[in-house]
């Protein structure tokens, strides 16, 4: 009695947790018998978007609805993927061969993409394309440089640039210049410091991600436009850049908060709306935080200061682009989804949400981008015949875990005393001359 | 005055630690209860809001309905309960082979378990991914189910085998002087006496399916099959952080832990006691 109870429990037990595995493994050929049950049998392609977010989440969608209404036999699904694992996963989907169709890829990832042979040469595509002519050429010639073989890999929809954020009503209440000049930046850093108001002139990135934005920085400074020369020397350690270092972390305590040497983005950022800094440096894209936090009187984007030479200099590669992978079933569908991202209408109304630039030359009569004064000032940098791009490498594996780990750790012991910008320097140059001899090894070059 | 000195010894060796080991602890929660309640614009407000100004459940509307929170919750339902019910039969029945009979290469065996959790999960993202591919298995709950199963069952074995070693062995031999079968005596006797044992482990092995986010993540190609821990970082945008939803998302995914733990709680206790005195 008691055993033929038990043995009963265990079969149910085990049956229904049969049936309920089978369910869940069973869901996902029902979902694909439905989509080729209409006649003609509709495409379905999968996009991964590389930043999804509430605020990026919902535009993507809208644009998938707008093309599967104009393209009605094509079926997008969307995968958001969260920002700081989506280069990892993407890795994973290319060493096990599943990729997506197609991807929103991050133009620092296309060399190490295309070695690794995942994405699809989209130049034949482009050139028959009515996108041919309208998107930006040094963003496109761009990403055609950093890759081995030289094709065309990503579309770029968007473009960001690294930027001064500056409290506006500080700067006229105190009757100081907005700065132009490197000398006139580290004027008006001393000059908007309060300490006994609890105020400061500007705020250092001393945290995490700090390298990237003191490489830009420093660039912009000393107007190199080779990261690293034809022989594989680094412009790293020059002493035009140890010189920068010197006078740049040294305005650390004095004309900023003390707590910057661990500051990441949000703590900078926070320095910055909640009235603590004057100035900050980062890119267009924290518009949309400052306008939460403050007037849109109240801040202004300006850019980095001029180089020596008198021109502006920006870090290349500053673009997110659409990238179709080469194990798709379905090139053609593929490609003409990325081709309504990159349209005019699809990239404004992307970039008028999140609020970058657009690289579609068609949107820049547009309203929004004309009553947008800090995309005005990013346009006015990139449009500038002078300006030049300076073109960091990220094809060397190593570069994003040296900044990571050799330069953001240099940054602090800089601003701590514990290293002179000299050492600080060589040993950031050291890394990257090593990455580089490593590469030309093992690729020949 | 002995007895006030003893009050003081009592406020200061007891009370003074627990009150700031609690703070410590709560402080997170309550800032995150805060948080979920405050209006999108309020969040970031300087001088800080040490309570909601104007409270809103805004938040958990959109975290619910627009963000989707309601199918990563289902998904991580199914993971959970499925990975809990398989991982408590096989590991009942391995713990109680282990601890009750004495068979050859018993000790390496154990020590096989143990060792299976030294490997780091972040290792086998890509032989999972590839074995699950060809299996047909991606984006399906059924692959971080087979995955979380294989990780919990070693260590939940181990613990199982604890548990059921403090089961006197009499107890079971008296049975079966009665008249009982083997089986019998383990669902009349033993599995009674189990259920704290039980309990402690279904509850660990649901809260780690219920927090994991890496393999969560690289098995799984679609939106709508995500889970929650992978759902709440997709609400961190590069430049935009939705701390509202996301703290509101964090409090909706707290509580059936939460309720777990409420109910579970006393098992829990008896459960480890058990095992620690094994």
């Amino acid at each position: 009695m008691f055993k033929s109870k038990f043995r009963k429990s265990i079969a149910v037990s085990t049956i229904a947790t049969a049936l309920l595995l089978a369910a869940c493994g069973d869901d996902e050929s029902a979902g694909k018998k439905e989509v080729s049950a209409e006649n003609g049998k509709p495409v379905k392609i999968t996009f991964w978007d590389e930043n999804a977010g509430p605020q990026r989440t919902p535009i993507w969608e809208e644009l998938i609805s707008q093309f599967e209404e104009e393209n009605p036999m094509i079926d997008v699904e969307y995968v958001g993927l969260p920002k700081d694992s989506a280069k990892s996963k993407m890795d994973a989907a290319i060493a096990a061969d599943d990729t997506p169709d197609l991807a929103s890829v991050q133009t620092s990832w296309l060399p190490e993409f295309s070695i690794r042979e995942a994405l699809l040469p989209l130049d034949d595509y482009f050139a028959d394309s009515e996108l041919n002519g309208l998107i930006n050429e040094g963003a496109l010639n761009f990403n055609k440089d950093i890759v081995a073989d030289k094709k065309l890999y990503g579309i770029p929809y968007t473009q960001n640039l690294d930027i001064l954020w500056i409290r506006k009503d500080w700067f006229e209440e105190k009757g100081v210049k907005i700065p132009e000049t490197w000398d006139e930046f580290y004027a008006a850093a001393e000059a908007m410091t309060d300490k006994a108001n609890n105020r400061y002139g500007y705020t250092i990135r001393g945290g995490a991600g700090g390298s990237f934005q003191l490489q830009r920085m420093m660039y912009a400074y000393n107007g190199f436009e080779d990261y690293l020369t034809e022989d594989g020397k680094a412009t790293i350690n020059d002493q035009k850049n140890v010189e920068f270092i010197e006078k740049y972390l040294s305005l650390y305590e004095d004309y900023t908060p003390k707590s910057d040497i661990t500051n990441g983005y949000k703590e900078m950022i926070a320095g910055f709306d909640t009235g603590v800094v004057a100035m900050v440096q980062h890119n267009i894209g924290s518009f949309g935080e400052h306008k939460e936090a403050l007037e849109e009187s109240q801040f202004q984007a300006i850019p980095l200061p001029k180089s020596e030479n008198g021109n502006y200099v920006a870090e290349g590669g500053n673009t997110i682009g659409i990238s179709i992978f080469k194990g798709t079933d379905n090139p053609d569908e593929a490609w003409k989804f990325a081709e309504f991202l990159n349209s005019a209408a699809s990239q404004s109304f992307w970039n008028e949400q999140v609020g970058q630039i657009p690289t579609n030359s068609d949107v820049l009569k547009e309203d929004w981008i004309q009553n947008s004064p800090h995309i005005q000032t990013a346009f006015e940098v990139y449009d500038d015949p002078n300006t030049v791009l300076y073109k960091p490498p990220f094809y060397l594996p190593e570069y994003r875990s040296i900044l990571d780990g050799t330069v953001d750790s240099g940054i602090q012991s800089v601003m701590s005393g514990k290293a002179s910008a000299q050492e600080f320097l060589d040993e950031w140059a050291g890394a990257m001359e090593a990455a580089q001899a490593k590469y030309s090894e093992h690729f020949g070059k | 005055m002995f007895s006030k000195n003893k009050k003081i010894d009592k406020l200061l060796t007891l009370y003074v630690p627990l009150g700031m080991l609690l703070s410590f602890t709560l402080f997170p929660l309550y800032w995150t209860i805060n948080t979920a309640f405050k209006p999108e614009g309020d969040i970031m407000n300087r001088p800080l809001e040490y309570a909601p100004l104007n409270p809103t459940v805004e938040n958990f509307v959109m975290a619910w309905n627009n963000v989707g929170f309601a199918t990563f919750m289902k998904n991580s339902l199914i993971v959970g309960v499925s990975t809990v019910i398989v991982v408590l039969i096989c590991s009942t029945l391995s713990g109680y082979a282990l601890a009750r009979y004495q068979f050859k290469g018993k000790r390496a065996f154990m020590l096989m378990l143990l060792c299976t959790q030294f490997i780091p999960r972040s290792m086998m993202i890509i032989p999972l991914f590839i074995i699950f591919k060809n299996l047909g298995l991606i984006s399906s709950p059924l692959a971080l189910i087979i995955t979380y199963t294989a990780i919990e069952i070693p260590f939940t074995t181990i613990l199982m085998s604890g548990f059921i070693a403090n089961v006197p062995k009499e107890l079971e031999e008296a049975a079966m002087i009665d008249g009982c079968t083997k089986l019998q005596s383990i669902r009349h006797v033993v599995f009674p006496l189990l259920l704290p044992g039980i309990v402690a482990t279904g509850v660990f092995t649901f809260i780690y399916t219920w927090n994991e986010f890496l393999i969560a993540l690289m098995l799984t190609n679609r939106q709508d099959r995500f889970t929650l821990p992978v759902g709440l970082s997709t609400m961190m945008g590069e430049f935009n952080v939705n701390y509202g939803a996301l703290a509101a998302g964090s409090v909706i995914a707290l509580i059936p832990a939460v309720i777990l733990f409420a109910y579970a709680q006393k098992h829990l206790v008896n459960g480890m006691g058990g095992a620690v005195k094994g």
